[in-house]
């Protein structure tokens, strides 16, 4: 028989698999590596479980376990981010460029949003480095608000925000290429 | 002329405050300025509404919809062997 806090740890945590899954493997790019991540993720959260304070944001305290697991575990892997300057990236990049490349409806706009392949969608994630990556995928895809996400990674409001900002519009930059790559955008004006 | 003491966003700020607005993280009165800018200035509603459609595209093709079923076992083994 499970005891009551075994009992409580499991119906908390169950809710989140599938989230603190999907992050593993965007973090990691393989699924073998992405279920080892979310296990050792369980066994720590488990073992830390005392520490948790009830009533308290259990999802972001589990993501923030997730997050320290990955970053201990890919120490080595995880380079510097490249010296590569983030500042001349423009913000609506990707409406620029449909703007100027084709005239577009504004619903046409939209539709070549839906039409990205959610292959398409995942590897340009998976290309960003990976202090972008894990802001970007924390907000957009899992929901979490700033402040959230400052407690998740451990980093101050503002540095959230830069990663963020610069994450997306890199992320812009990339779609960008694969839609030209697709033949999505067929008459690009230079 | 008379004069009013509302400031008005020009379209350079809402460019600065998009990606803050989308997240939820400005305050009311920001909020009520950008929203005023977007009911008269179509250029900027357009690509405030592209970002917002963005947003969800990613968050709909990003998200994994499955995980490994073995994560649940190795879940009740984690909280029974210990
Ligand atoms: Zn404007």
């Amino acid at each position: 028989m499970p005891t009551a806090r075994q009992q409580e740890f499991e119906s908390l945590i169950a809710p989140h698999l599938s989230s603190l899954y999907s992050t593993a493997l965007r973090m990691t790019h393989n699924q073998n590596d992405a279920e080892d991540l979310v296990q050792d993720t369980l066994y720590k959260a488990f073992r830390a479980f005392d520490q948790y304070q009830k009533n308290t944001n259990f999802r972001a305290w589990a993501f923030r376990i997730l997050v320290n697991t990955y970053i201990t575990a890919y120490r080595k892997a995880i380079r510097q981010p490249q010296k590569v300057s983030y500042d001349d990236l423009e913000e609506f990049y990707l409406y620029k460029k449909l703007d100027e490349s084709i005239s577009l409806q504004e619903t046409a706009k939209e539709d070549f949003l839906e039409n990205f392949f959610e292959d398409d969608v995942k590897d340009a994630l998976e290309n960003l480095p990976y202090q972008f990556r894990l802001v970007v995928l924390l907000c957009d895809v899992e929901g979490f608000s700033y402040n959230e996400i400052a407690n998740i990674i451990n980093t101050p409001l503002g540095t959230v925000m830069s990663r963020l900002y610069r994450g997306r519009k890199l992320l812009q930059r990339y779609l960008w290429s694969y839609a030209k790559k697709r033949g999505y955008v067929l008459n690009e004006k230079n | 002329m008379k004069k009013t003491n509302q400031k008005k966003y020009d379209c350079a700020e809402i460019e600065k405050r998009v990606q803050a607005y989308l997240d939820n993280h400005l305050s009311d009165e920001e909020i009520l300025m950008i929203e005023d800018h977007l009911s008269y200035c179509l250029p900027c509603d357009k690509k405030v509404e592209f970002e917002q459609k963005l947003k969800e595209i990613i968050k709909l093709k990003a998200a994994e919809k499955e995980y490994p079923k073995a994560l649940e076992d190795e879940l009740k083994k984690i909280i029974r062997n210990r």
